[in-house]
């Protein structure tokens, strides 16, 4: 082996990277060649100007830069992490609320009003020739719903026809409006 | 590996992990605290002293460390997983460093302060550093894990994610080129 090869592994043996049988090969080959001791002794000197550089610190300011770096992108990417979050909870909560509307609305009692429009009272002429079965019926009181036109309690009289589709309420005020 | 190592196998460290996993942000801050300051110094040395992009790059390795806590295998060594997240990261940046012109090693340079006040050795210490900057980059890593970070060869080939054999010679060049660079430098006046 030339002593250019033997540089590659007096480079490693110096610092005791080399197998046994490799290391038992160069020292064999240092007590012979002048050399390649030379050759050793330097890559010794710079390896210790090599290891110098372990004694090496850093500056504190550039240590808390990096730690204040650090965990400001850190609080940065949690805020933006939760930002998900409350646009879930809020969609949640707009669509609990219109569900709630929703429903208000719907299971709201309706309001019965009569169909209080004003029927004049048939004539007798308006009365067909074969007259239906009516049947006159008088409203319980607790049927009754107060209409403002009406100072005084009115009368409902309420018709039912056959047609169970028609049904006629007649208001009668007690002063005979 | 130099320094009171400290890894996951160590039972209190073990526990910050394992709560930092669980999204603890003290137990986070634990290991940051005791990782930070061998992080930004291999960054330093990986990308040529420059300590702006050192900065960056250690703000980076914790930033990948919080997100990939999950994945961190509880028998895996993990300073040697901390110190390839380190690597890669450097490689990244002097990567995207090579589109923009550097700053010399005049210019760079901030942020390490020498232990020692003796003008022979910081005139010996500009020149190492000097010698790393001319490495290619593999070999400039495989040199720093080795003889500064003080791992070994294999593991060292792990953080890398090569072959031993192939550490084995890129440290081998990396030393002889040193060698070479420092006899060849004219020592300057002090």
């Amino acid at each position: 082996m030339s002593c250019t090869k033997f540089e590659s592994l007096i480079a490693l043996y110096v610092e005791s990277d080399l197998a046994e049988s490799e290391r038992r090969m160069v020292e064999a080959h240092l007590e012979t060649c002048h050399g390649c001791q030379e050759f050793a002794a330097d890559v010794r000197e710079s390896q210790t100007a090599l290891k110098e550089l372990r004694m090496d610190f850093v500056e504190e300011s550039a240590l808390q830069e990096v730690r204040a770096g650090v965990l400001n992108q850190l609080r940065t990417q949690r805020k933006k992490a939760a930002w998900p979050w409350y646009a879930v909870a809020a969609m949640l909560l707009a669509g609990l609320l219109a569900g709630w509307l929703w429903r208000a609305r719907t299971a709201a009692p309706p309001e019965v009003q009569p169909r209080a429009a004003v029927i004049t009272p048939p004539t007798l002429a308006a009365v067909p020739a074969r007259p239906q079965r009516v049947r006159i019926a008088r409203v319980s009181k607790h049927h009754r719903h107060p209409a403002p036109a009406f100072q005084s309690e009115p009368l409902v009289v309420k018709i039912v026809t056959d047609d169970p589709q028609v049904v006629i309420y007649w208001l009668v005020s007690k002063n005979g409006g | 590996m130099q320094g009171g190592c400290v890894d996951a196998r160590d039972e209190e460290f073990a526990r910050l992990v394992k709560q930092a996993k669980a999204g603890d942000t003290a137990a986070f801050e634990a290991i940051l605290g005791l990782y930070e300051r061998r992080v930004l110094l291999t960054a330093l040395r990986l990308l040529n002293r420059n300590l702006e992009d050192a900065k960056d790059a250690a703000q980076q390795v914790f930033l990948r460390l919080h997100r990939s806590l999950g994945q961190l295998d509880e028998n895996r060594h993990f300073a040697s997983w901390l110190y390839r997240i380190t690597v890669n990261v450097c490689r990244d940046m002097l990567r995207a460093r090579a589109q923009r012109p550097t700053l010399s090693l005049e210019e760079a340079g901030g942020g390490l302060v020498a232990a020692a006040e003796d003008p022979v050795r910081n005139e010996q210490r500009r020149q190492i550093y000097a010698a790393l900057a001319t490495l290619p980059e593999r070999e400039r890593t495989a040199v720093v894990l080795r003889d500064l970070e003080g791992f070994t060869t294999s593991e060292a080939a792990r953080i890398m994610g090569c072959a031993e054999v192939t550490v084995r010679s890129q440290i081998s060049n990396a030393r002889v080129k040193i060698r070479k660079f420092v006899q060849r430098r004219p020592r300057r006046p002090l």
